[in-house]
């Protein structure tokens, strides 16, 4: 089969059966929607909210989103696109609240891992994740789905509705950033 | 040291970390809470949707309608201390009023008027004939000349110099 069709089969067709799947109102869709969507949406998660623990939480949040509002989900456009707008608004509400104060402080905890093993391996996640936490969210949430989500420009504009020149920059400014924070690392 | 190497290098870098997968407890927790979540809500038919929103639709347009009279009426009440008494108020006695000019005419015409109700158009035809034949009885006899107005007081008709204008 041609590569470009694995590729639409391998994207379009599963939200397809996503979708009809919750069109016929099957409860283990819930199982199918965190395969296919919870190690993305996790990793999109701590880089907008730079914390694992604030994450989970949220993703918890947005699945019961999801399966509350699932008839609109069975005929949304695009799925991906859906349930990361759901997921996006979830962090930025738990964002909003604490400023306002109504949550408890985040937990400053690890949210990258260094594989054991590198002897350098705490002290290169911390500067890492320190280095990540100073860029703008919107340049950390491009980056961290392109590194660590192997997502491509195209990919990450649809998921998130934005050009992919947009994205493209937002990267590029991102690593700019990094080389200046991460330059003792560099040298 | 070229940019795109500097950029790759950074690259590089960041991929010695990664990010953890979720872990299976966390899995089995969300899976719990929205399978909960499942139960809880029922799925709504397609059809509800708009249907539902059709109905508070109407139902706001029909709140906003009440209120809107209610506060007219409450800004108005002041204004309207009484309802207006509306008096109907017949001529008892068309020879009483002497002040009508061509009064004999005018009481044969407005008799006829009376009697008949003009439903179709075989009674139409009749009252215009008996309204022809009046006028024409009139205008033979000659008309007498209306009484001159009181001071002050305004006529029925205007002075015309006769039916001959209307016909």
């Amino acid at each position: 089969m041609n590569r470009s069709w694995d590729n639409i089969l391998d994207k379009i067709l599963p939200d397809n059966m996503l979708q009809a799947a919750l069109a016929r109102n099957d409860p283990a869709t819930v199982e199918l929607i965190w395969d296919r969507y919870a190690g993305d949406l996790l990793a999109y998660l701590q880089a907008v909210l730079c914390s694992r623990h604030d994450a989970e939480d949220v993703l918890q949040t947005v699945f019961v989103r999801i399966v509350r509002k699932r008839h609109r989900l069975a005929k949304a456009r695009r799925l991906d696109a859906y349930v990361y707008r759901m997921a996006r608004n979830e962090a930025f509400r738990l964002i909003g609240r604490r400023k306002k104060g109504r949550t408890i402080k985040a937990v400053n905890e690890s949210w990258l891992i260094v594989p054991e093993g590198r002897h350098e391996s705490n002290e290169l996640a911390e500067q890492l994740q320190a280095a990540l936490a100073n860029l703008p969210q919107p340049q950390r949430e491009v980056i961290v789905m392109k590194i660590y989500r192997q997502k491509t420009f195209l990919e990450i504009s649809r998921l998130l509705g934005l050009s992919p020149n947009t994205i493209a920059s937002r990267y590029r400014y991102g690593i700019e950033r990094l080389r200046t924070l991460l330059g003792n690392i560099i040298s | 040291m070229n940019e795109n190497t500097e950029n790759k290098q950074i690259e590089d870098i960041l991929r010695k970390a990664h990010l953890p997968e979720p872990s299976s407890e966390l899995k089995e927790r969300i899976t719990a809470e929205a399978a909960k979540a499942w139960k809880q809500t029922s799925l709504e038919l397609p059809w509800q949707i708009p249907v539902r929103r059709l109905l508070v639709s109407a139902a706001a347009a029909v709140f906003v309608i009440w209120l809107a009279n209610s506060s007219s009426d409450y800004s108005l009440a002041r204004w309207q201390p009484r309802r207006l008494q509306v008096e109907h108020q017949q001529f008892a006695n068309l020879d009483t009023l002497t002040e009508i000019p061509y009064s004999p005419i005018v009481r044969q015409m407005v008799s006829t008027g009376r009697s008949s109700s003009i439903t179709d158009a075989s009674v139409l035809r009749s009252y215009a004939e008996t309204m022809r034949n009046i006028l024409d009885e009139a205008q033979q006899n000659g008309v007498s000349k209306p009484p001159a107005p009181v001071e002050g007081r305004s006529r029925l008709f205007p002075t015309q110099p006769g039916f001959n204008s209307y016909s």
